[in-house]
């Protein structure tokens, strides 16, 4: 007890002071120590280690988290900085970024998809000054990565990497049957699988579902695309159903066949969600599928009997070329942040060529280049198989191509939409006319929704 | 008259009224009113604060256009209207109500056998109880991942064990890769975890039926079906009555299930009312909507949820 508060009641005790002189001075003496308390707080805050809130994204190469992981914890010992890590995988990135920002809680810096920067615009702190320094300090940023980042005329993201999907094909399998690696989906892919795959073993030719996933609404993109169509038009305007109409029918036409008509797919493949054919493919179920490096990375990691019998090629192609999705992770400070200068600082030493290529290099083909000097290094020749990453990488095209990167664009491919439509017509019965019909009035509906 | 002497009676009409308002009060609430109220302002408070704020700063967002990280923009009725004529809405509402009467009608069916068979003479019928109650108390989450495994066409167990050991069809079932076998499966998977709670729930209410009705009824000549008909069924009636509604508005509710086994697939077969709202809020970043979507269907809920409350008092009466 305080010696103050101490004399007080003793003089209480000896009738020397009234009950209420006691009250209104032990108010006093408590309220005065409280007072001095809180200001010592105050200092000793002001001493405490400023602490940062980092949000990274929790791949499914685990080595590369692994790296990134020690990279920041490593800056924080060296800057006396707490930082406090968290991480989101596909499935609960974009829960985390809504609640977050809807809550006023937002991280300090955060690893975000190709989204990222359109979608929490609102919410993000202008970084072109640290983005422009590290991308002339790397021979420039590729063309697909600054369309990804950069929103009216600003960067929202400092890119990192790009995750790309790629064309797997079963070597051994291809070899035993005299084939060459596929250029064009129709007819190369179809009467690849068609010689390769055996039902009554349950080894399918192709494996590549139309249902709601990434996986799926990939595919379905690129091949609207490599048809000539696609959802949109070179000024960004609605085009599913109108000027890209007869290209996307084809493509739609396609998609589908494969499963009904061409019977190259698995039977359940419509049930399929992002880890199915991966886990297919492993199982040693398909002869091709379209998959991001970290199906390389699970089996090279795993030493998989697969790895070695794999061959990763460019994405096929339709009549109007090869066209593929692009991506490009990057980071992104939050407006509310209070140490926006110490998220610069951790992004600069994250993005150092050094720590860069170590997390590349534990990556196995999945960190792939954003900047001009990075797509030159040695690294990409250090495996055949990263040649295809590395191209695919390189002729990617972001959502809304052949016009820009819209807000309407991100939500066309966020909501499904393309899968959707495939999926009518293969579960449903429609018909790819009507599918098609269907989808453009959702593609204008949210034109309409996010214009506005 | 002095001012003082005029102000006097206006002062003393003022305590009149004053009177009689608490003396209303407390005809109307009772003697002790104020010290009521005092009981009941920190709950009115929680209440308040916990619940009917949300609900109501929800029913303002979903009259709004709300984007994520910008303020809301006020739209009124907008988004109830585009929604009623939305056939994506249109296909979940109808989605929701096969998925939510397709299960909760088996539950019913499975539930009543379960709690039959546990209060008849069997051997073990603590442990039996037990294993019935796994599917309950085991997480939805881990339920839904195992059963994505059991359903999948090349490497799921059903399909391994219908083709290949007990040889009943020729090849696979593609489960969650068709409209019909994914609903089935979907609203399966949803009965395997909640015809426990009917169950239990019916044994409670069986076990506190007195022995000797089912004696005088058989002591008259009822056959089991009888008994099960006029002793059993009225005995468990408002038990019955609440297990259905509590069971209806957790089904109708259900987003964990669908979410992780179809995600609204193939094709939005199996789209239903809380997978598309989390799609609008989560994919699309539409909150507005999104909160017209779940509060949609509220008075429908809402209805359910007033006949239950009506049924607990009487029961809680009699």
């Amino acid at each position: 007890m305080d010696n103050r508060l101490r004399d007080l009641s003793e003089q209480l005790a000896a009738g020397l002071i009234a009950r209420r002189e006691f009250l209104r001075k032990a108010a006093v003496v408590t309220g005065g120590t409280a007072a001095g308390l809180g200001v010592l707080r105050t200092m000793a805050g002001a001493q405490a280690k400023p602490k940062l809130r980092v949000w990274l994204f929790k791949s499914f190469v685990t080595a590369g988290n692994d790296v990134l992981a020690k990279h920041i914890e490593t800056w924080g010992q060296e800057r006396k900085v707490d930082v406090e890590l968290d991480w989101a995988t596909f499935g609960d990135r974009e829960q985390k970024f809504v609640a977050a920002i809807e809550a006023g809680n937002p991280p300090d810096v955060a690893e975000m998809n190709l989204y990222g920067p359109m979608r929490y615009k609102p919410a993000l702190r202008d970084v072109s000054k640290v983005a422009t320094e590290i991308a002339k300090a790397k021979g420039g940023l590729l063309p697909f990565a600054e369309k990804a980042t950069k929103v009216d005329g600003k960067f929202l993201g400092v890119p990192r990497y790009a995750m790309i999907t790629v064309f797997y094909i079963r070597k051994d399998i291809m070899e035993a049957k005299g084939l060459k690696p596929p250029k064009l989906y129709d007819p190369d892919v179809v009467e690849f699988a068609k010689k390769t795959q055996d039902a009554a073993k349950d080894l399918w030719g192709f494996g590549q579902t139309l249902n709601r996933s990434d996986d799926g609404d990939g595919f379905m993109q690129n091949i609207l695309w490599s048809y000539g169509g696609g959802p949109w038009d070179k000024d960004g305007k609605p085009a599913l159903a109108t000027s890209n109409r007869e290209a996307n029918l084809k493509a739609l036409q396609f998609a589908v066949d494969t499963i009904k008509k061409h019977k190259i797919q698995p039977p359940g493949v419509m049930g399929w969600t992002d880890v199915s054919n991966n886990e297919a493919y492993m199982a040693g179920k398909l002869v091709t599928t379209n998959n991001g490096a970290s199906l390389y990375y699970a089996m090279v990691a795993k030493k998989h009997e697969l790895a070695a019998k794999t061959l990763l090629t460019l994405t096929p192609g339709g009549p109007a070329g090869s066209l593929v999705g692009g991506s490009c992770y990057n980071w992104g400070i939050f407006s509310k942040s209070k140490h926006a200068e110490l998220g610069e600082d951790l992004i600069r030493w994250l993005e150092d060529e050094t720590r860069f290529t170590e997390y590349m290099n534990a990556s196995v083909g999945q960190a792939g280049p954003v900047y001009k000097g990075r797509a030159d290094h040695p690294y990409w020749k250090s495996d055949p198989n990263f040649e295809a990453i590395l191209q695919n990488i390189l002729r990617s095209v972001m959502p809304g191509h052949p016009g820009p990167m819209t807000p309407a664009a991100v939500e066309v491919q966020a909501q499904k939409t393309l899968t959707d439509m495939a999926g009518r017509v293969v579960t449903a019965g429609l018909s790819p006319e009507a599918a098609l019909k269907e989808a453009h009035a959702r593609v204008e509906e949210i034109y309409k929704i996010r214009r506005g | 008259m002095s001012i003082q002497a005029a102000q006097l009676p206006a002062k003393a009409a003022l305590d009149g009224r004053g009177r009689a308002v608490a003396v209303g009060l407390r005809r109307v609430l009772g003697p002790d009113y104020r010290m009521g109220m005092l009981f009941v302002a920190p709950i009115l408070l929680l209440v308040l604060a916990l619940v009917a704020y949300p609900f109501g700063y929800a029913v303002y967002l979903s009259m709004t256009r709300k984007y994520v990280g910008l303020p809301p923009v006020w739209v009124g009725f907008d988004n109830y209207v585009k929604l009623t004529w939305d056939g994506f809405f249109q296909r979940a509402v109808v989605n929701s109500f096969i998925f939510t009467f397709g299960s909760v009608g088996v539950k019913l069916v499975l539930g009543m056998a379960m709690a039959l068979v546990l209060t008849s003479q069997i051997r073990w019928r603590g442990f039996w109880t037990g294993v019935l109650l796994i599917p309950w108390v085991a997480p939805t989450v881990v339920s839904a991942l195992n059963f994505l495994w059991i359903f999948d066409y090349s490497l799921g167990v059903l399909n391994y064990l219908l083709v290949r050991v007990f040889r009943l069809l020729p090849q696979g079932i593609g489960w969650l890769s068709e409209p019909g076998t994914a609903m089935a499966s979907v609203i399966g998977v949803n009965i395997w975890r909640g015809f426990p709670f009917f169950g239990i729930s019916f044994l409670a209410g069986m076990k506190a039926i007195p022995g000797e009705l089912y004696e005088a009824a058989a002591v008259d000549g009822a056959t089991a079906l009888q008994r099960f008909r006029h002793v059993t069924v009225p005995g468990i009636k408002n038990i019955l009555i609440i297990v259905v509604l509590l069971s209806t508005i957790w089904t109708f509710n259900d987003f964990q299930i669908v979410y992780i086994l179809t995600k609204g697939g193939p094709g939005g077969a199996t789209q239903v009312l809380p997978v598309f709202t989390y799609e609008i809020a989560f994919g699309a970043q539409r909150l507005g909507e999104a909160i017209a979507v779940a509060l949609y269907m509220l008075p429908a809920l809402a209805a359910v949820i007033i006949v239950l409350a009506r049924y607990m008092r009487r029961g809680r009466r009699s």
